[in-house]
């Protein structure tokens, strides 16, 4: 239960998805716009990691490898993380008109985010059981969903703040990017 | 080699399934003159109206974000006076019909 807790506080602080391992970037700078959509995209990337590593590491485990086909799991998952994102642009159609508006090109996005392979991978790379596996999946999204919404609340500020003209809009994002990764830095080792 | 083409068809098709049977019973309806009007737009996607293609273009027509069919260049004369009185004349989910000009 203690490797558990660690693993997770790890995978949403210390290597997290965003600001250490640079994957996911996209969204990252495209939605977080405004809290609200930061909040809906990691509400949708949540749900299909979590979705699509559940699915691939039961795919990997009871079908590839008694079948000799370890080989397959890129592709594989590629397959499986594209219909799940198709799902899940579906559903918030059809749940929420507003959210898919705002989401807009960046929902069918999801997968091509890195982040999404990346957690599948790694899950098999790594070797997690399914204990860890599913701590893992669930960290990493989390950690994405807390540093795009912190990121967002910092952008809407930056709208209402007087910037210098060269730096207006994505130069000085990327600015604050690039400190909120330094003080994440600054967590390394805690674990 | 054919367990790894069995498999990736099997999986496939699975996934196809899924997604044909989960878009009948997610279907949101939209409104049947977005389709329509896309058809007789030229489908250029040339993006002069300001619009990322022709279909952004029908659903601001329909939406009546835009009033004038003339926002599209590319369109000629007859098209434009072709879409202008299907959207003047086809009442909406609402009953009403566009006020819509050439």
């Amino acid at each position: 239960m203690g490797d558990l807790f660690s693993l997770f506080i790890a995978s949403v602080f210390i290597q997290n998805i965003i600001l250490t391992q640079f994957l996911g970037m996209c969204p990252f700078m495209g939605v977080s716009r405004n809290s609200s959509s930061a909040i809906g995209m990691g509400g949708a990337v949540t749900f299909v990691i979590v979705a699509s590593s559940l699915v691939t590491y039961g795919l990997y485990h009871g079908v590839l490898l008694p079948l000799n086909l370890a080989y397959m799991d890129l592709i594989t998952f590629i397959l499986v993380i594209a219909s799940l994102v198709q799902l899940t642009e579906m559903i918030i159609k059809k749940v929420s008109p507003s959210l898919y508006k705002s989401l807009g090109v960046y929902l069918p996005l999801i997968t091509t985010n890195c982040a999404v392979l990346h957690v599948a991978l790694e899950n098999i790379n790594k070797g997690h059981d399914f204990a860890q596996m599913l701590t893992y999946s669930i960290a990493i999204p989390i950690g994405f969903t807390l540093v795009l919404y912190i990121f967002s609340t910092i952008r809407e500020r930056l709208d209402v703040s007087k910037v210098p003209n060269a730096l207006k809009g994505n130069p000085i994002a990327l600015i604050v990017a690039g400190i909120m990764a330094l003080a994440f830095s600054g967590l390394a080792g805690l674990v | 080699m054919l367990y790894a083409i069995i498999t990736m068809l099997v999986l496939g098709a699975l996934l196809g399934l899924g997604l044909g049977i989960a878009s009948k019973y997610l279907a949101v309806k939209e409104d049947e003159r977005i389709e329509m009007v896309t058809q007789m737009l030229p489908n250029y996607n040339c993006g002069s109206c300001g619009y990322p293609g022709c279909s952004g273009l029908a659903q601001a027509l329909v939406n009546g974000e835009v009033t004038t069919v003339g926002t599209c260049r590319p369109c000629k004369a007859d098209q434009k006076e072709a879409i202008a009185e299907y959207l003047n004349k086809t009442p909406g989910p609402d009953g009403k019909c566009l006020k819509v000009k050439v």
